[in-house]
C-alpha cells in the first residue's frame, strides 16, 4: 500500500478532479478552488517522488513549499480580481465575463 | 595670450575687430532697454575700431612684408582652422574703409533712427556687422574668411529685415539670405576642393604662384569658378543680382553701409584677396569678366526705369560692382580695388543723402521729393550732387580717377568689346544718375508729370519727430554726409600714393603685376601714350554726354521729364521688371521647388512611406480580425482547447 | 585596453543612479504635491548635470582611451559585465543628455496634469538613455535601450497633443521593430564570439569573419538606424515629435535620436568594420537622401513641430553621412553634430512649447507677428533656427563643415548633393521664422506676456551651450577626437 504508485494515483486523481472543476464550474470561486486542487495534485507528486526516488535531497519538499506559497499568492490575487469583477458585473458567473470576445 | 599685450600691432588688430562683438553682446544682454546707452556703446566701440585701423595703417604703411598672426582655433585631424589677422596693404585699406564708413553710418543713424522702437536692436546688429566684416577683411585664411563671410550674410539678413512687421522687408531679407547662400554653396564647394588639393587655405600661400602646380589645372579652374559663385552671391552679380535692389527695404543707413559701400563689396574684395590665385586660371577670369559686364549693363538699364530714390542707387551699386569685377577680371588688380575704395565713399554718400530726404519727406519717390522742395535742403542736395558727379566720373571727383583706371585696364584687353561695354556703361551711369538729380533740382508741378503708378510711398516705421529735436537730429545726419562728400572730392588725388601702397611693397600682387606687364597702372600711371588720351577723352565724353542727355530730357526748362524710354513701353517694362529675372526666379521656386520636389516628396512621405507602414499595420489588424472568432470570450473553452492541445502533444510524445 | 584603470569613485553609476533614485523619490512623494515633485526632479537632474559636467571636464584628453571605468562581472556563465566607461565619444553624449534633461524639467515647470507620473516616466526614460551611453557591455546596452523606449508610449499617449495615440503607437512600434533587429544582431555576435562575453572590447578583440560582420552590421544599422531617423525609416519621428509633449519632444529629438546614431557607431562600426565598409555606400546614399528629402518635406509643413521634426531628419542625415565616410573628420563631425543638433532641437522644441502653451496653436498660418508681442521668446526660436541653418559660431556649423569636407572627399557626388541641401534648409527655416514671428502684430496674441526670466532659463542655458561650443569648438572637438583617431585607425586594420 505504501508504495509510489498509490501516491501517484492520488495525485493524478486530485489533478483530474481539479481539471474537471476548472473546466466545468461556472462559479469563479469554484474554479479557484479547483485550481488549488490541481496544484495540490502536483504537490503530492513532488512529495512522493522525493520520498521514494530521492530520499536524501529535499528539493521536492522545497518546491512543494514554494508551490504552497505561490498558491497563497495566487488565491490572493485571484480573489481580488474576482472581487473587482463582482463590483463591475454583480455576479461571479464566468459566463458573464465575456468582454474579451474577439 | 601674453604676446597680445606686448605687441601693439596685434593688440590694435585684436581690439579693433573684436570690440564691436563685445558691444553687440552687451547691448543684447544688458542695455536693450536703454537706447541712448546702447547707441553710445556701439558708436564708442566702432570709433575705437577706427582709431585702431588708422593706427595700423599708419604704422604698417611702410612695412615690407605682410604681417600675419595665427592661433589655432579648431584642429581636426588634417584640417586646421586658424583664427588670426593678416595685415597687408589690401586688408588694411579695406579695414579702414569698413571702420570709417561704419563709424559715419552709426553716427548718422543716431539721428535717422531716433525714436524707433528697435533702436537698441539696430545698434546691436550694426555692431554684429562691424565685427563680422572687419574680422572677415583681415582673415589670414580662406576658411576664416568664409566663416565671417557667412556671418556678414546673417547681419545683412537681420538688418534688411529690420522692419520685420513689414512683409516685404522680411521677404527681402529672406531672399537676400537664400540667394547669397546659393552662391556660398559654390564658394564652400570650391573651398573644399582647395582644402583637399592644397591642404591649407592660407591666403598668402594660395597666392604664391608655385602652388598651382600641386593640383591639376582643371581642378584649379573648377575651384576658382565655384569660389566665384560666392562673389556672384555676395556682390550681386548676374544672375544672383535681384536680391540687392530688394534689400533696400532695410533702413537707409543700412543700405548705405551694407548694401552699397562695404558688405556687397566683400565679394569684390575676396576676388582681389585671392587675385593671384584667380590669375592662374584664365578661364575663370574670362567668365568673371563676362559676368561682370552683363551685370553692369543689365542693372544700368534697370536704373533708368525706376522712380524710387534708393532703387536707383541700388541698381547703380550693382552696376558699379559689375564694373569692379570687370576691372579685376581684366587683370587690373589696382584698378578694381581703387574703384571699390572710391565707390565705397561716394555710394555711402549718395545713400546717406537720400536718407535725409526720405527722413524728411517720408517717401522714396524722387519726383515727389523734388516737387515738395527737396532742393531746399541745401547740404544734402549739394552733397548728393557731389556724389552723383563722382558716380558719373567727372573730374575732379574720386569716381573719375577710378573709372579711368578700370577703363584703362579694359583698353589693354585684347578684346575691345569689353572696353565698349565699359564706355556704354559709363554713358548710362551718367544718364540715370542725372535723370534723378534733375528731377530733384528742377521739379515740374504735379500737373505736368504723368503717372506715378510705381511710387513706393512712405512707410518707414518712424513717425514725425518733435521740431525742437530737429536741429540735433539733422546735424547728426548732415555731418557724416559732409565728411563723406569731402572724401569724395579729394580721394581721387591719392591715386598714385594708394597705388604705391597697394602694389609697391613687394607683396604678391605686385610681383604678379610685374610679370603680367599689361597692368592697369602701366597705362594709368606712366603710359601716357596717345591711346591713353584718347581713352580719357572717350570716357569724359561719355560721362558728359550722359549728363547732357539727361539735361535735355529732364533738366532744361521745357523738358517733358518723360525720358526716351516712354517711347518704347515694352522696353521700359522690361527694364522696370528687371528683365523678368524675378519672375523667372519666382516661377522656378513655385514650379520646381514648391510644386515640384516639395510636393513630390511630401506625397511620397504621406502616401508611400507612411501609407506603406500603415498598410502593414492594417494588414496585421485585419488578419487578427480574421482569427478572432477563435476568441469566444468563454474562459473555459479556451482552457479546454489548451488542455486538449497539451494532451495531443503528450500523446504524440508517448507514441513516438 | 592597457590604459584602462578602475575609477576610485563610480561616478558613472552615480549619474545613472541620479535618475533612478530620483524616480523612486518621485514615486514616493504623495500625490498633489506638484511643486515639490518639480523641485525634486530639478534637483536630481541637476545632480546628473553636475556629475556629467564633472566627467566631461575631467576627461583626460591627452591620455585618451577609456576613463572612469567600472567593470564588474555580473553573470559569469553568459559573460555579462557591469561595465561602464567614458571615452571621447560618449562623454559629450552624457553631457548632452544631462543638459537636455535639466532644461526639459525646467521647460515642463508649468505642467499641471498628472505631474508625478510624468516626471517619473521621464526619469525612467533618461535612465535608459544614460545607461546606453555609458555602458560598454552589449547586454546592458540592449537592456537600457529598451528601458528608454517603453516610457515613450505613455508619455506621448497621456500627455501628448495632436493625434497622440496614433503618434505614440507608431513611434513605439517603429522603435520596437528596431529593437527586434538589434537583439538578434547582438545575440548573433555573442554566439559568433564564442558565447563567452558581452564585453564590447573583448568582442572587438576576438574579431569576426567578414561574412558575420556584414550580416550583423546590417542588422545593427537598420535597428539603430530606425531610431536615428535614417531615411526611409524616418516617418515615426515627425509624427512622434508632433504628438509628444514639449519635454518629451526635447529628449526625444535631442537625445533619443542620437542614441540610434551612437548605437551604429559604438556597436555596428566598432564590431563590424568590414561590414561597415561593405555597407558604407548605401549608408551614404540613405543619409544624403535624408538630408535633401527632409529639407524639402519640411518646406511643405504647416505645423511648427512637423517642421522641426523634418529638420531633425535632415540634420540626422548629416550625422549618418559623417559616419559613412569612415574618416577622422567625418566621424568627428558626426559626433559633434550629434551634440550640436541635440541642443539645437531641444531649444527649438522648448521655444515652440512656450508658444504653444500660450497660444494653443502651433499651426504656422494661425501664428504670425509674434516678435512684437514676445520678442524674447521669439528670439530663442530664431537663434535656434539660425543654428539649424548652419550660421557660424553656432555649434552645428563646425560639425557640418567637417562632415561636408569629408563627404565631398569620400563620396563627391553625394557630398555635393548634400551641400546643396543647405540652400533648401535655409529656405525652409527662414520661411518658418518669417511666417511665425515676422509680419504685422497679431491682435489675437496681444494679451500674451513675454516669457518671464525663470521660464526662460532653460532656453538661456541651451542658447548658451550652442554659442559656447560655437565659439570654442576645440573644447568639444579635442575630446571627441581623442577617441575618434584611434577608432578610425582600428577600422582600417
Amino acid at each position: 500500500m505504501n508504495c509510489l504508485n498509490t501516491y501517484l494515483i492520488i495525485g493524478a486523481a486530485l489533478f483530474s478532479i481539479g481539471l474537471l472543476g476548472v473546466l466545468q464550474r461556472r462559479n469563479l470561486i469554484g474554479m479557484l478552488i479547483a485550481v488549488e486542487l490541481m496544484l495540490n495534485g502536483a504537490n503530492v507528486n513532488f512529495m512522493a517522488f522525493n520520498r521514494f526516488l530521492a530520499p536524501e535531497p529535499t528539493v521536492g519538499q522545497i518546491i512543494t513549499l514554494f508551490v504552497m506559497g505561490l498558491a497563497a499568492a495566487e488565491a490572493a490575487i485571484g480573489l481580488s480580481i474576482i472581487l473587482a469583477l463582482f463590483r463591475r458585473l454583480h455576479s461571479i458567473n464566468i459566463e458573464r465575463a465575456q468582454q474579451l470576445r474577439g | 595670450m601674453m604676446s597680445l599685450f606686448r605687441d601693439p600691432i596685434l593688440l590694435a588688430a585684436a581690439l579693433g575687430t573684436s570690440l564691436p562683438f563685445l558691444s553687440m553682446a552687451i547691448i543684447l544682454i544688458f542695455t536693450r532697454h536703454n537706447q541712448r546707452l546702447s547707441a553710445s556703446i556701439s558708436v564708442g566701440s566702432v570709433s575705437t575700431s577706427v582709431l585702431c585701423a588708422l593706427y595700423l595703417l599708419i604704422t604698417l604703411s611702410h612695412a615690407g612684408a605682410p604681417i600675419q598672426y595665427e592661433f589655432p582655433w579648431l584642429l581636426a585631424d588634417d584640417i586646421v582652422i586658424p583664427f588670426g589677422y593678416l595685415l597687408d596693404p589690401l586688408s588694411l585699406l579695406m579695414l579702414n574703409i569698413v571702420a570709417v564708413i561704419s563709424f559715419l553710418v552709426q553716427v548718422y543713424s543716431i539721428g535717422y533712427m531716433a525714436g524707433d522702437p528697435g533702436f537698441s536692436r539696430y545698434y546691436a546688429f550694426q555692431s554684429l556687422f562691424a565685427w563680422a566684416m572687419m574680422s572677415m577683411v583681415i582673415a589670414p585664411s580662406m576658411l576664416q574668411l568664409f566663416i565671417f563671410w557667412e556671418l556678414v550674410g546673417l547681419a545683412s539678413y537681420l538688418l534688411i529685415g529690420y522692419y520685420y512687421e513689414k512683409w516685404s522687408a522680411s521677404q527681402a531679407g529672406k531672399k537676400a539670405f537664400v540667394m547669397t547662400r546659393l552662391g556660398d554653396i559654390g564658394f564652400f564647394l570650391g573651398l573644399i576642393i582647395l582644402v583637399l588639393g592644397f591642404g591649407d587655405l592660407s591666403i598668402v600661400r594660395m597666392n604664391e604662384a608655385g602652388q598651382a602646380h600641386n593640383i591639376p589645372q582643371y581642378l584649379l579652374t573648377i575651384s576658382a569658378l565655384l569660389i566665384f559663385g560666392g562673389v556672384m552671391g555676395k556682390s550681386a552679380q548676374f544672375p544672383l543680382l535681384t536680391w540687392l535692389p530688394d534689400a533696400m527695404e532695410g533702413p537707409t543707413p543700412v543700405s548705405a553701409l551694407l548694401h552699397s559701400a562695404t558688405m556687397v563689396a566683400a565679394g569684390v574684395y575676396m576676388f582681389g584677396r585671392i587675385f593671384p590665385f584667380y590669375s592662374m586660371s584664365p578661364e575663370a577670369m574670362g567668365l568673371a569678366l563676362a559676368i561682370g559686364t552683363v551685370t553692369m549693363l543689365l542693372s544700368s538699364t534697370m536704373a533708368m526705369a525706376t522712380y524710387d530714390l534708393k532703387q536707383v542707387w541700388a541698381y547703380s551699386t550693382v552696376s558699379q560692382l559689375g564694373f569692379m569685377v570687370m576691372g579685376l577680371a581684366a587683370g587690373g588688380y589696382f584698378a578694381g580695388v581703387f574703384h571699390l575704395t572710391t565707390h565705397a565713399g561716394f555710394k555711402a554718400l549718395l545713400f546717406l543723402c537720400s536718407g535725409i530726404f526720405i527722413h524728411e519727406y517720408h517717401t522714396n519717390d524722387f519726383r515727389i521729393i523734388g516737387r515738395q522742395g527737396g532742393r531746399k535742403l541745401l547740404i544734402p542736395m549739394v552733397c548728393m550732387t557731389v556724389g552723383a558727379l563722382a558716380l558719373s566720373g567727372i573730374f575732379p571727383f574720386s569716381g573719375f580717377f577710378s573709372k579711368e583706371a578700370v577703363l584703362g585696364v579694359l583698353a589693354n584687353h585684347p578684346n575691345k568689346l569689353w572696353l565698349f561695354a565699359g564706355l556704354l556703361g559709363a554713358l548710362m551711369t551718367a544718364y540715370y544718375t542725372f535723370r534723378l538729380i534733375f528731377f530733384m533740382l528742377f521739379p515740374k508741378s504735379a500737373g505736368e508729370v504723368h503717372g506715378e503708378h510705381d511710387s513706393h510711398g512712405a512707410g518707414h516705421g518712424h513717425d514725425d519727430h518733435d521740431k525742437e529735436h530737429h536741429g540735433y537730429i539733422f546735424w547728426t545726419m548732415a555731418v557724416p554726409v559732409m565728411i563723406l562728400a569731402a572724401i569724395s572730392c579729394v580721394l581721387g588725388f591719392s591715386q598714385s600714393s594708394l597705388e604705391h601702397f597697394l602694389l609697391g611693397q613687394g607683396t604678391v600682387p605686385a610681383q604678379l603685376a610685374a610679370s603680367h606687364g599689361t597692368e592697369a597702372h602701366a597705362v594709368a600711371h606712366e603710359g601716357h601714350g596717345i591711346g591713353h588720351y584718347a581713352l580719357l577723352l572717350a570716357a569724359v565724353t561719355m560721362a558728359v554726354g550722359g549728363i547732357l542727355w539727361a539735361f535735355f530730357e529732364f533738366g532744361r526748362k521745357r523738358a517733358t521729364q518723360e525720358g526716351f524710354l516712354r517711347l518704347f513701353p515694352k522696353v521700359e517694362q522690361l527694364f522696370a521688371a528687371r528683365w523678368y529675372m524675378d519672375a523667372f526666379l519666382r516661377r522656378f521656386l513655385d514650379d520646381v521647388i514648391y510644386s515640384g520636389f516639395t510636393n513630390l516628396f511630401t506625397r511620397n512621405d504621406r502616401r508611400i512611406i507612411d501609407g506603406g507602414i500603415d498598410g502593414i499595420c492594417f494588414f496585421t489588424i485585419g488578419s487578427g480580425r480574421l482569427l478572432s472568432f477563435l476568441q469566444s470570450g468563454m474562459l473555459q473553452y479556451n482552457l479546454l482547447v489548451m488542455i486538449a492541445a497539451v494532451g495531443v502533444v503528450v500523446l504524440y510524445l508517448l507514441l513516438a | 585596453m592597457t590604459s584602462m584603470e578602475m575609477a576610485s569613485f563610480p561616478v558613472l553609476t552615480a549619474i545613472l543612479m541620479s535618475t533612478i533614485v530620483g524616480l523612486l523619490v518621485i514615486v514616493f512623494i504623495p500625490d498633489g504635491r506638484d511643486k515639490l515633485i518639480k523641485q525634486v526632479s530639478l534637483a536630481f537632474s541637476a545632480i546628473g548635470l553636475l556629475l556629467s559636467l564633472w566627467v566631461y571636464l575631467n576627461y583626460d584628453v591627452q591620455k585618451g582611451g577609456l576613463q572612469f571605468v567600472e567593470r564588474y562581472l555580473w553573470v559569469k556563465g553568459l559573460g555579462i559585465y557591469w561595465f561602464n566607461a567614458v571615452d571621447g565619444i560618449n562623454a559629450p553624449m552624457l553631457l548632452l543628455t544631462a543638459v537636455v534633461l535639466f532644461t526639459g524639467v525646467l521647460t515642463m515647470w508649468e505642467l499641471e496634469v498628472r505631474v508625478k507620473e510624468f516626471f517619473a516616466f521621464m526619469f525612467l526614460l533618461v535612465a535608459g538613455v544614460y545607461g546606453v551611453f555609458m555602458s560598454m557591455d552589449l547586454f546592458w546596452i540592449f537592456v537600457w535601450y529598451d528601458v528608454s523606449l517603453f516610457p515613450m508610449y505613455p508619455l506621448i499617449a497621456i500627455w501628448g497633443g495632436t493625434r497622440k495615440e496614433y503618434g505614440g503607437m507608431k513611434l513605439t512600434l517603429y522603435l520596437l521593430a528596431g529593437s527586434a533587429l538589434i537583439l538578434p544582431g547582438i545575440i548573433y555576435l555573442w554566439v559568433q564570439g564564442g558565447s563567452g562575453t558581452f564585453d564590447l572590447f573583448e568582442l572587438q578583440r576576438i574579431g569576426f569573419t567578414p561574412h558575420v560582420q556584414r550580416v550583423a552590421f546590417v542588422m545593427l544599422y537598420l535597428g539603430f538606424g530606425i531610431l536615428a531617423g535614417v531615411w526611409p525609416f524616418h516617418t515615426w519621428s515627425p509624427v512622434g515629435h508632433v504628438a509628444a509633449p514639449t519635454a518629451v519632444s526635447m529628449i526625444h529629438a535631442g537625445v533619443l535620436m542620437k542614441l540610434g546614431a551612437y548605437g551604429i557607431l559604438r556597436l555596428g562600426m566598432t564590431l563590424c568594420p568590414e561590414g561597415l565598409s561593405y555597407w558604407s555606400e548605401l549608408m551614404a546614399l540613405l543619409a544624403t537622401v535624408g538630408i535633401v528629402y527632409g529639407a524639402f518635406v519640411g518646406l511643405a509643413q504647416t505645423d511648427l513641430k512637423y517642421v522641426i521634426g523634418y529638420s531633425s531628419v535632415s540634420h540626422m542625415g548629416i550625422v549618418g553621412l559623417g559616419l559613412s565616410t569612415m574618416t577622422v573628420n567625418g566621424i568627428n563631425g558626426a559626433v559633434f553634430q550629434m551634440f550640436a543638433h541635440g541642443v539645437m532641437t531641444a531649444l527649438l522644441f522648448s521655444s515652440v512649447g512656450y508658444i504653444y502653451d500660450r497660444t494653443h496653436t502651433k499651426m504656422i498660418p494661425d501664428l504670425g507677428g509674434l516678435s512684437r508681442t514676445m520678442p524674447v521668446a521669439s528670439a530663442f526660436f530664431i537663434i535656434a533656427a539660425f543654428a539649424g541653418i548652419g550660421v557660424p559660431f553656432m555649434a552645428s556649423f563646425w560639425a557640418e563643415l567637417l562632415v561636408f569636407i569629408s563627404a565631398v572627399k569620400t563620396y563627391p557626388v553625394r557630398g555635393i548633393l548634400a551641400v546643396s541641401g543647405l540652400v533648401i534648409s535655409a529656405l525652409f527655416m527662414l520661411r518658418v521664422v518669417q511666417k511665425t514671428f515676422y509680419g504685422e502684430k497679431n491682435e489675437k496674441w496681444e494679451h500674451i506676456p513675454d516669457v518671464p526670466f525663470f521660464l526662460a532659463t532653460p532656453r538661456i542655458i541651451l542658447v548658451g551651450t550652442i554659442l559656447f561650443f560655437g565659439m570654442f569648438p576645440r573644447i568639444m572637438l579635442d575630446v571627441i577626437q581623442s577617441a575618434v583617431i584611434p577608432f578610425v585607425a582600428s577600422l582600417s586594420v
